[in-house]
């Protein structure tokens, strides 16, 4: 194994651990780290593609800002509904929010 | 440098609309809904014009990362004037807090604002950033209901589904540029086509696509939808079911036309995921009772008629995926106009709440005789001539057996569109109901729908050209 197919065996592995966190957890803070798994997943992906193969150094790096950027934005935005759904319901557990039938 | 202003104005303005709007979010003192509406109003309807304006326009901005053509400039208008007509449709907004309308109006237009770029965007980075910007906007926009039970529940799913979906996205197009070594579609478009078979290009594609199925509701994307159109205020499922979904077909389009067409698994992905929407979709609507659930499992089924559009990879197939998104958004918002005018303090309305619709108010059946009539895809509606264009396109290219498949879809959808009518129609009024005031604007509105669905269906020749010449400029090489 290169190095490499390392770096996208670590990125894939965080990948999944993250999917299966947000299907599997029923806290909300922790469904919304999980999807912060999946996204630093991306970045690493992008950051070795970049290091080993591209000819320009700089592409993967500015995308992992801009990703970096969007989920601060992304986490933002989860916490302040999740406290809509904590005011609602006094609780974050994910069970309690389901009434509607999907 | 005036030049580069002038084609990025539509852009711009809807940029200082939404910093008008921001002003009167912070403004001080009661709030004013009146005020708000009419500014909302009449911004949207200068952008509107503003984008028809810039139709001819084209050009490249930003290092080549925002391309402006035909296709884009088309859909950027259908945009500006799908959040008109959605503002329009706002001036009895009960379903949200007076002192939130001014956010309302606000994040439409941040929401709308996203759309355009995401046409535009020809980059990997641009396109991720548009895409972020639009359904950023319309997470917050879902829990903003007033005294509803399951608004922060519907808001809750649809960020996760959402975040989880754009996540997919990311992983995916981390994977093109690792074989495509570029963020550019325009390199990724030479290099990708002879790469298509190998697994991390399949892998890659696969995985962007599932970004922007999460956003037309494709199936296995799709369980956001009932649950937010139930659990979101009525206009703001008017603009997701409407204006987003329109932004969702374009990119669609864009990044499928980057395969070249010569990938059987993409097309097989694409194949089973249109079977299994159609199918999902319209069994599971037939049993609804809501309007808007009802609508939520048609718009899946809707996704399916779209993909076999796209799956012909072909001039025709991507201009009839162009005419049918301006069919479904004119469709759609002549049922909303009436969902809404039906509502009268912002609640839900069930299919049984339209009994009696033509005695109580005869413009509104009329309007939504037409509008349920084109989504089932009957003539002389826009949504016949749509489908009719979407399944030739399909035959050409041999998927013949989809396309009975897809007809057999329709019959089996209209049986719940025909619900629809025969309440409106065929029902008496409930005890009690009183006729339905139509304010003269709502009045005139309601006219403009029904000519431009009629004219749709019966003249679709003009437009249809149109709609060729931008999908030869998503399939001509950037």
């Amino acid at each position: 194994m290169n190095e490499l197919q390392v770096y996208l065996f670590v990125a894939l592995i965080l990948f999944c651990l993250g999917l299966t966190g947000v299907l599997q957890r029923r806290s909300l803070i922790a469904m919304l780290i999980s999807v912060e798994l999946m996204l630093n997943a991306a970045s690493l992906n992008f950051m070795a593609f970049n290091r080993f193969l591209t000819p320009e150094p700089a592409v993967g790096q500015i995308v992992t800002l801009f990703i970096i950027g969007t989920a601060a934005a992304e986490a933002a935005i989860g916490l302040s509904i999740i406290l809509a759904v904590f005011r609602r319901y006094q609780s974050i557990d994910i069970e309690r929010a389901r009434e509607l039938k999907g | 440098m005036l030049n580069q202003v002038i084609l990025f104005l539509p852009e711009l303005f809807f940029l200082f609309m939404a910093l008008v709007l921001f002003g009167l979010t912070v403004a001080s003192g009661e709030p004013k809904p009146r005020r708000d509406y009419h500014t909302a109003l009449v911004l949207s309807a200068i952008g509107a014009v503003i984008t028809l304006g810039s139709i001819g326009a084209e050009g490249h901005l930003f290092f080549k990362a925002y391309r402006l053509d035909l296709f884009s400039q088309l859909f950027k208008c259908f945009l500006g004037f799908g959040l008109f007509l959605v503002i329009c449709i706002s001036s009895k907004l009960d379903g949200i807090a007076e002192r939130h309308h001014p956010e309302f109006y606000l994040f439409l237009t941040t929401s709308t604002l996203g759309m355009m770029l995401l046409v535009s965007a020809v980059e990997l980075i641009t396109l991720f950033v548009a895409l972020e910007l639009s359904s950023y906007s319309l997470y917050i926009l879902v829990p903003m209901r007033k005294g509803s039970d399951h608004d922060s529940e519907a808001g809750i799913k649809f960020f996760f589904i959402g975040a989880m979906a754009s996540a997919t996205m990311l992983f995916g197009m981390s994977y093109i540029y690792g074989v495509c070594h570029t963020t550019y579609l325009a390199e990724i478009m030479t290099t990708l086509p002879q790469l298509i078979h190998t697994p991390g290009a399949v892998v890659g594609m696969v995985l962007t696509l599932c970004g922007l199925f999460f956003k037309l509701a494709v199936f296995p994307f799709h369980n956001w939808a009932p649950d937010v159109y139930e659990g979101g205020a009525n206009q703001v499922v008017a603009f997701v079911a409407t204006v987003s979904k329109m932004a969702g077909m374009a990119i669609l389009i864009r990044l499928v036309a980057l395969t070249g067409g010569d990938s059987t698994y993409l097309m097989n992905v694409l194949i089973i995921l249109a079977i299994v929407g159609m199918t999902l979709g319209n069994l599971v609507a037939i049993k609804q009772k809501d309007f808007k659930r009802l609508l939520a499992y048609s718009s899946i089924a809707h996704a399916g008629y779209v993909l076999l559009g796209i799956l012909s990879m072909s001039e025709i197939g991507y201009a009839s995926v162009i005419y049918y998104a301006l069919a479904y958004l004119i469709l759609n918002v002549a049922c909303f106009m009436v969902l809404v005018t039906m509502s009268e303090k912002g609640q839900n309305v069930k299919i049984d709440d339209f009994s009696g619709l033509y005695k109580r108010a005869p413009l509104l059946a009329v309007t939504l005789l037409l509008g349920v009539f084109g989504l089932a895809g009957l003539p002389p509606t826009g949504g016949f001539t749509g489908k009719f264009l979407i399944f030739i396109a399909a035959i050409e290219k041999g998927y013949l057996w989809l396309v009975i498949f897809a007809m057999v879809n329709v019959t089996i959808s209209l049986y719940y569109y025909i619900g629809v009518v025969k309440a409106a129609y065929l029902n008496p009024p409930a005890e009690g109901s009183e006729p339905i005031r139509i304010s003269i604007p709502l009045r005139l509105l309601n006219y403009a729908l029904i000519i431009v669905i009629l004219w749709l269906g019966l003249y679709p020749s003009t437009l249809f050209d149109q709609a060729k010449i931008a999908a030869e400029a998503v399939l001509a090489v950037l």
